[in-house]
């Protein structure tokens, strides 16, 4: 399974779909960067024969324009509402990946979102783990998806 | 009397982008209610008569599984028709949804269109 493909077409089809916004994927990152500042992260578990984890990264402004294409109203502060919209987005990307494990006979149950947000914080991948990482843009900024299965 | 609709979802982004759909979708409802997960429905629905339920899977506390399976020991409100809207696309676990009574179902991302297709004929 092409995780990138996966992750692109999830992305994409859930910012034209909800957001009306065109997310454009860049090229695979091959390094992960476990420190963020001045973001919110929205995790996603999911647990199955192995487990696995979906986690947005957004900058600040990144995520206030997304919550305010979602809400269609303006949002200047991270809050509790952008906590909720970005959880929501990395729900709705982790649902569509696993709906393309699923038809690989990998079965995951999803967890609720965990949002993380603030000045510096830093969030460990799974141990023994692969996966993909995306970089999007889109008319408010630049945002991050990934993934991680544990082999 | 005007038509009700109840939606359950723990986000409530979606709670008002399934609200805004719902009217892009010709579907006026004259009163929507809302709740964050199951047992905070069967908590309106003891006092609250619906024409319909929209309602997510993955939701904390009470989640839209054990929901439907205690409305359908509920004879006051078994028969009041549920949407799933859901990211489980899975086909398992839409099956025990619709073992459970379930009348449809319509995945996030959807669009306005598949909301009125899916609700249409169930109004």
């Amino acid at each position: 399974m092409d995780l990138s493909n996966s992750i692109s077409q999830a992305t994409q089809e859930i910012f034209q779909t909800m957001l009306m916004m065109e997310a454009s994927p860049g090229q695979a990152l091959t390094e992960r960067s476990n420190k963020f500042s001045n973001s919110v992260s929205a995790i996603v578990g999911m647990a199955g024969p192995s487990k696995a984890m979906l986690a947005i990264h957004l900058p600040e402004p990144t995520a206030l324009a997304v919550t305010s294409s979602f809400l269609m109203m303006e949002v200047e502060e991270v809050d509790e509402d952008v906590k909720d919209a970005i959880g929501e987005l990395a729900n709705m990307v982790a649902g569509s990946i696993k709906t393309d494990l699923n038809e690989q006979g990998m079965d995951f149950k999803l967890s609720i979102p965990s949002v993380i947000c603030g000045e510096e914080y830093e969030i460990d991948c799974l141990a023994d783990s692969e996966g993909a990482i995306m970089p999007f843009a889109i008319d408010g900024g630049d945002f991050l998806v990934e993934f991680q299965l544990q082999k | 009397m005007g038509k009700k609709v109840l939606i359950i979802d723990d986000s409530n982004t979606m709670r008002k982008i399934v609200t805004r759909s719902l009217r892009q979708a010709g579907l006026d409802f004259d009163t929507i209610l809302e709740a964050g997960d199951g047992q905070a429905a069967l908590d309106v629905l003891a006092g609250e008569t619906v024409d319909i339920i929209l309602s997510d899977i993955n939701m904390p506390n009470m989640d839209g599984i054990e929901f439907l399976r205690q409305k359908q020991a509920d004879a006051k409100i078994k028969d009041i028709p549920v949407v799933m809207i859901t990211t489980e696309a899975g086909a398992d676990i839409l099956d025990e949804a619709k073992s459970l009574g379930a009348a449809g179902s319509i995945k996030k991302p959807f669009t306005p269109d598949q909301i009125q297709e899916t609700l249409g004929s169930l109004l």
